[in-house]
Parts: C-alpha cells; sequence; structure tokens
C-alpha cells in the first residue's frame, strides 16, 4: 500500500522575503508553536498532574513537586520560593537572587533529590546539577498583580479583571536553561522520548508547570480559589534578552526547520481549492478574535505602543479579506494572501499564523520537522568555483551591504566576562570589539566571495592558505539544503534590532502580548489562555491569541 | 565532578577560539574534543592541540578530512598523516558529520566516508574532565571575554532599571 500523497502545496515564500529582520519581528504564535504542540500531545496522553509534595508556609515559601507521566517517562517540576527583599529583584541576566526557582526532574525525585534541588535552584548558576535535571529556572513575581490577587482572595473576592487583562501573568521567568549547562542533562538524554522529542518541548512542559505552581501558589498565599477563566488567561510572564539571539544564528539548521515548516504550513493552507461554511466561519471567528486581542495588547513603550496602534488599525481594514463574501472563490486562502502584500509587515505575519489557524488536519503533522536530528548534515562542496557559485545564487543579500561604512558595522556583538552572556555593543564607542563573537554572517560571506575572485583550487587548499574564511565556507555548503538557514540582514549594522530576532524565536515558543523594553530586551507571556492541569481534555487547542473572557 | 557534553564541547570550541583558532576550526574541535574524552583518550591531547594554534591539529585536521571529501564519489576515502595526533584524529573522524569507516595503519588515519549517509546519532553521556585541562580550557576561553564596564552593564545586556512592577 502507497503512502497517502503530502497535501497540495502553492509556492513557498522566498527566503528573501521570510528572512528578513523587519518580517521575522513580527511574526506571530502559530498552532506549530512549541506551547501548543505540547498542550496537544498532553491532552491526546490524557495527562494527569499531581502535587506530591506541598511544604509552604503561610507566607507561600518553601517548596513543592509537581509530578505528570508523559510518553512512558515520569517528569517533575520541583518549585522553590523564597523570601526576596524588593531591592534584589530584577528580571535581567546579570540578578543573582529570585522569588522562585525550579528544576524539571526525571522522574520523580526522593526526600533527597528534593532537598538536593531545594538548596541548589535558587543559586542557578551558581550551583552545579545533575544529569537528573532536565531543565533550570527562575522566575519573579509580578509584584502588583500577585498582590492584588492574593489580597482579593483573602477578601473574599476574585481579583480585578482589568487587572488580570492587562498584566496577564502572576510570574516571569527570566530564564529557562536546558542543555547541560551548569550541569543539567544534555538534551540527548531526552530527544529521543515521546512528547519531548521536539525542540524547546522539555523547556514548554517546564514553564507550562511553573505557571501552574504560580497559580496555587497565589491560592495558597490569598486562602482562596481562583476561578477557573481567571486562571486560564494567567499565563506565565518571560523576560528575555540578547542571549536569545544569537541562537538562531549559530543553530541555522534548526532555524531553517522551523521557519521552512511554517512557510509549508502556509503553502499547503494557500493551496486549500474551497471553504466551507464551518471554515469561514471559524476565519472570520479568528479576525475577530485577533482584533479583540490587539485591543488588549498595550504596552508602556510608547514606539511599540503605537506599532500596535497602527496595527490595530490596519487590521480593521485587512480583516474584510476574512468576511464570508470575500472567502467564496478559488484558492481563497492564497488570493487572501496576495491581497494582504499591500499591507505591513505585521498585518502580513498576523494573517499567516491566522489562516493556518483552521487546518491542523493539513499542518499539524508537520511539527514533527522542526527538530534537527542530523545535525546541520549535508554534502561538502569541493571547490572554490562550486562556492562562488552558491554564493552568486544564495547569497546575493550578503554582498549587497558595505560593511565598511560606519553603520554598515556600527555594533559588535560580544560575551561579557562578568556573566558569559552575549551582548551587543558600539563598534566606536565602546571596547571589545576586537573580540567580537562571529555572528557577522554576511560580511563574512562577503569577505570570501572577495577572497575568491580570480582564484580556481580545491577548496582545502584555498581554506589552508585562508584559515579565517572557513565559517562562511560552512555557511554557504549549507545553503542548498537549508534555505531558510540565514537571517538575511546585517546583523552588525547600526540600524539591527535584536529584539526582531528576539520575536520570532519567541514566537515559534508560542509567546503572545510582546512588550519591548528596548530594543534588546523584552516581557512576553507565554501559556496566556493555555489549558489549565485539570482540563487538558476540555478543547484543549483553542487558544490561539487568547483574549479576556469575563 | 561530572560535565554535561555540550559544557565539555562548548568550553573546548570557546578554549579554541581564545588560543586563536578561527571560529569554524574552534567548533569542529569542540565536537572532536567531547568525543575525544568520551572515548577515553588522552586528555592531554587536547591541551596540546591548543598550546599549537596557530598550527597544529586545530588547524590542520579540518584540511586534511577536507581533502579526503574532495577525492570524489559519495564515498570518498583517502588517509590522514596524524603522526603524533593519531587518537585525536580519530575523534575528529568520530565527529564528522558523515558515517565514517576508520582504519589506523601506524601514524595514518585510513578513512571512508559516505557522504549520503549522516553519522549515526552518540549518546555521549555524562563526561569528567581533567581538573588541569579544565582549568586550561577556561583559561583560554577567558580570552574572548569582554570586560564589563558600568555601561556596557546597563546598556549591553538590555537595560531594565525598573523591575519591581
Amino acid at each position: 500500500m502507497l503512502d497517502a500523497p503530502p497535501p497540495l502545496q502553492k509556492p513557498l515564500r522566498p527566503p528573501d522575503d521570510v528572512m528578513r529582520l523587519a518580517r521575522m519581528g513580527s511574526m506571530f504564535p502559530t498552532r506549530l508553536s512549541f506551547l501548543r504542540s505540547l498542550m496537544r500531545r498532553l491532552a491526546a496522553e490524557n495527562v494527569t498532574v499531581t502535587r506530591p509534595v506541598w511544604n509552604m508556609d503561610a507566607d507561600g515559601f518553601g517548596h513543592a513537586v509537581y509530578s505528570l507521566r508523559l510518553g512512558g517517562y515520569d517528569y517533575s517540576l520541583v518549585a522553590v520560593s523564597t523570601d526576596l527583599p524588593p531591592e534584589m529583584r530584577t528580571d535581567r541576566v546579570i540578578a543573582t537572587a529570585w522569588d522562585t526557582a525550579y528544576v524539571l526532574y526525571d522522574g520523580i525525585p526522593d526526600a533527597d533529590e528534593v532537598a538536593r534541588i531545594a538548596a541548589a535552584a535558587p543559586k542557578q548558576e551558581a550551583a552545579r546539577f545533575t544529569e537528573r535535571d532536565l531543565i533550570l529556572s527562575r522566575a519573579n513575581k509580578s509584584v502588583r498583580l500577585f498582590a492584588h490577587v492574593t489580597q482579593a482572595m483573602r477578601d473574599g473576592q476574585q481579583p480585578n479583571p482589568d487587572m488580570i487583562r492587562d498584566v496577564g501573568y502572576l510570574m516571569r521567568t527570566t530564564a529557562v536553561y536546558g542543555n547541560g549547562k551548569f550541569g543539567i542533562a544534555d538534551r540527548d538524554v531526552i530527544d529521543a522520548r515521546p512528547g519531548l522529542e521536539g525542540p524547546f518541548a522539555a523547556e514548554m512542559l517546564a514553564v507550562w508547570l511553573i505557571r501552574h505552581f504560580t497559580h496555587e501558589l497565589a491560592e495558597h498565599v490569598g486562602r482562596g480559589t481562583l476561578d477557573a477563566a481567571t486562571k486560564r488567561h494567567l499565563g506565565i510572564g518571560n523576560s528575555t534578552g540578547l542571549g536569545m539571539a544569537p541562537f538562531l544564528v549559530n543553530h541555522p539548521v534548526l532555524l531553517n526547520n522551523w521557519m521552512l515548516v511554517r512557510e509549508t504550513a502556509l503553502a499547503r493552507v494557500r493551496a486549500v481549492e474551497a471553504l466551507d461554511a464551518a471554515q469561514k466561519t471559524r476565519l472570520s471567528d479568528l479576525a475577530d478574535r485577533a482584533a479583540q486581542h490587539l485591543q488588549e495588547w498595550n504596552v508602556p513603550d510608547p514606539v511599540h505602543q503605537a506599532r500596535i496602534v497602527a496595527l490595530r488599525a490596519d487590521w480593521e481594514i485587512a480583516r474584510e479579506l476574512l468576511a464570508a463574501e470575500a472567502l467564496g472563490g478559488v484558492d481563497p486562502l492564497d488570493t487572501v494572501m496576495k491581497a494582504a502584500a499591500t499591507h505591513s509587515c505585521d498585518v502580513q505575519e498576523l494573517m499567516v499564523a491566522l489562516i493556518i489557524e483552521p487546518f491542523g488536519d493539513l499542518v499539524d503533522g508537520l511539527a514533527d520537522c522542526m527538530g534537527d536530528p542530523s545535525g546541520g548534515f549535508c554534502p561538502p562542496l569541493d571547490s572554490t568555483t562550486a562556492i562562488q557559485t552558491e554564493i552568486k545564487t544564495r547569497f546575493a543579500w550578503a554582498l549587497t551591504p558595505d560593511y565598511d561604512a560606519p553603520d554598515g558595522c556600527g555594533q559588535f556583538w560580544y560575551v561579557s566576562e562578568a556573566k558569559q552572556e552575549p551582548r551587543l555593543g558600539l563598534r566606536f564607542d565602546e571596547p571589545g570589539a576586537e573580540l567580537e563573537s562571529p555572528l557577522d554572517i554576511g560580511r563574512r560571506i562577503k569577505a570570501l566571495h572577495t577572497a575568491l575572485n580570480g582564484v580556481d583550487t580545491p577548496l582545502s587548499n584555498f581554506l589552508a592558505d585562508h584559515p579565517e574564511h572557513g565559517l562562511a565556507v560552512s555557511r554557504v555548503q549549507l545553503g542548498a539544503r537549508y534555505p531558510y538557514a540565514e537571517i538575511r540582514d546585517n546583523l552588525i549594522a547600526t540600524s539591527c534590532l535584536p529584539i526582531d530576532m528576539l520575536r520570532c524565536k519567541l514566537s515559534f515558543f508560542g509567546a503572545s502580548k510582546f512588550d519591548p523594553k528596548s530594543d534588546r530586551w523584552t516581557r512576553i507571556t507565554l501559556c496566556q489562555g493555555a489549558p489549565l492541569a485539570d482540563d487538558l481534555g476540555t478543547n484543549p487547542d483553542d487558544w490561539w491569541l487568547p483574549v479576556w473572557a469575563t | 565532578m561530572t560535565r554535561s557534553a555540550n559544557e565539555v564541547m562548548v568550553l573546548a570550541g570557546k578554549a579554541a577560539r581564545g588560543a586563536g583558532a578561527p571560529p569554524a576550526q574552534a567548533s569542529e574541535f569542540g565536537r572532536a574534543a567531547v568525543r575525544h574524552i568520551h572515548a577515553g583518550r588522552d586528555p592531554s591531547d587536547i591541551s596540546r592541540a591548543l598550546e599549537a594554534v596557530p598550527n597544529g591539529p586545530i588547524m590542520d585536521f579540518p584540511i586534511a578530512f577536507a581533502r579526503v571529501f574532495e577525492r570524489g564519489g559519495d564515498t570518498p576515502c583517502g588517509q590522514v598523516d596524524a603522526s603524533t595526533w593519531l587518537p585525536l584524529a580519530e575523534s575528529y573522524a568520530d565527529a564528522l558529520p558523515y558515517a565514517v569507516q576508520v582504519d589506523v595503519v601506524g601514524e595514518v588515519l585510513n578513512i571512508t566516508v559516505d557522504l549520503q549517509c549522516p553519522a549515526a546519532k552518540a549518546h555521549l553521556g555524562r563526561l569528567t574532565l581533567p581538573d588541569a585541562l579544565f582549568d586550561q580550557m577556561t583559561t583560554f576561553a577567558a580570552r574572548i571575554l569582554v570586560p564589563e564596564s558600568d555601561a556596557s552593564r546597563l546598556a549591553g545586556a538590555g537595560a531594565g532599571l525598573t523591575d519591581n512592577d
């Protein structure tokens, strides 16, 4: 019996359009985002969360353990809550203490293991961990909302719905570490396990359990019970800085696979020949939800708030493309995307995420292709001529910028001595450019292109004479097999905004409510609207762009 | 103390960069070093290789293996003359992204590479580094770190001065 053919699809959007910072910085979460995939998996397995340990004092300080079984394996979140003086509370990576700390544990920890983690987790990077510790994280309270919610419950009331809507989380994680950091387990310990094989699946599981803990901690301190709708809208915040940005450059195959899957999903829904009445209604409902979500998305920064306000106005126009009468022709969603091309990147990317949403049967299986099981496998090119041809064919974007101009190289990426975290400096104002991290892929490829002018020799001969071009050669070699592997912009230009890279990656996690605090770090909300532990069995998959429904 | 394989690989790669190797060669060395430790080969090979930059196997082995790839066909075969670096050459072979067959003859590594077949994935488990090697790699790796100033502390990581909201 032959396998079923893959669904029809329209052509993919070209990498030259997709892999631009401005577009990547406009992305929204989709049903292929890692949290969505994880929730579907948890629901499919009827996962039950238990709480075998709850050792908290009346003020909510102590530790707790939550356990679940997924794909035949037990996992536990060990949560530690400590009394943090306000002056020590900072979301930044330079912090040394946090309100809460967490380890996602491989199995169910005994008392000795709980004690070990309770002692080590609050120290975070300053401690050492074991292979049983899969994920390490920490979170700070949203002091304003946590205090209000707990006080409201003490007063026998539910919290103010406006505050729930406006803040949306009780705590913010400020780091979620995986893959061997500080001695925790390497990713290959879990990457073949059912349910955790996808990218960042263990991290997302930890985040979802942390959100569950924040609800129960607030109820414990408030000596009351939050209603389910309130809890469902209370996600888990996150503060993300520059540490996330180099990941996309240093993992080109993963970036390719994420983007390729997303673009393939779009291409498949664009090939849907006709929509039935239910699908039209669903699309219209989602357009309404998107409009409400945009209304509820407010941030303090005036520049980004202005961008949201503009998007609201643009969306009111663009959503007409999803009116039932506009969806009656052939290839209706292809028509929608062609018409949306006249709108801003923000509108276009919102539309992409929206039109994918109703078509889980067409696209959800693609989520299985978002990992990197082969580690960047591609046959090598063997000559300088072959490299030149590849550069001319696929890397024109790298050859265009003038990297010698002050604005073309005004920034440099580096790793700070203090916490060994990635940072970004101004090349002509700050010291350290001589220790620049190699994230200047475009500049390197242009330099390679220049060095290859008139050279026709085996590649090994060239690299023996010019070893400094090794990185550029390796990236060019990836180009044919991984067309979405490179961010096609100058990442050291004065105009480069790391926040665009952060938003791209975070949208794949499933983040919404981006709240940029500068060009270099942002707050977001994860799991808002996601199923609670006790309602995984009831429609666990309809929480794209959550809105607050009182 | 045991370490994760990723910790060892990343540290070795940073150490190679700190020793003066270009980024691609440093990354290849990181992948080879973790295989070297995992295989129980002599850790002093790693130390010697770092000391040998800008010469030595960190710079030479990527070229030597590339010359094998260039011999043509989907399954090229060739020799890597490893001299006193033979165990480290085996570690480089282990770390290739392709399926390989290796045969050691004297100081020469005979290698056949299947360029159409990815290498089998290996679980490297927990690793133990000798303290002296860890210290040496940490010292080399520190050479690529930029000392912090007040300005970079506030601006470089993305400043947020009020977090109690």
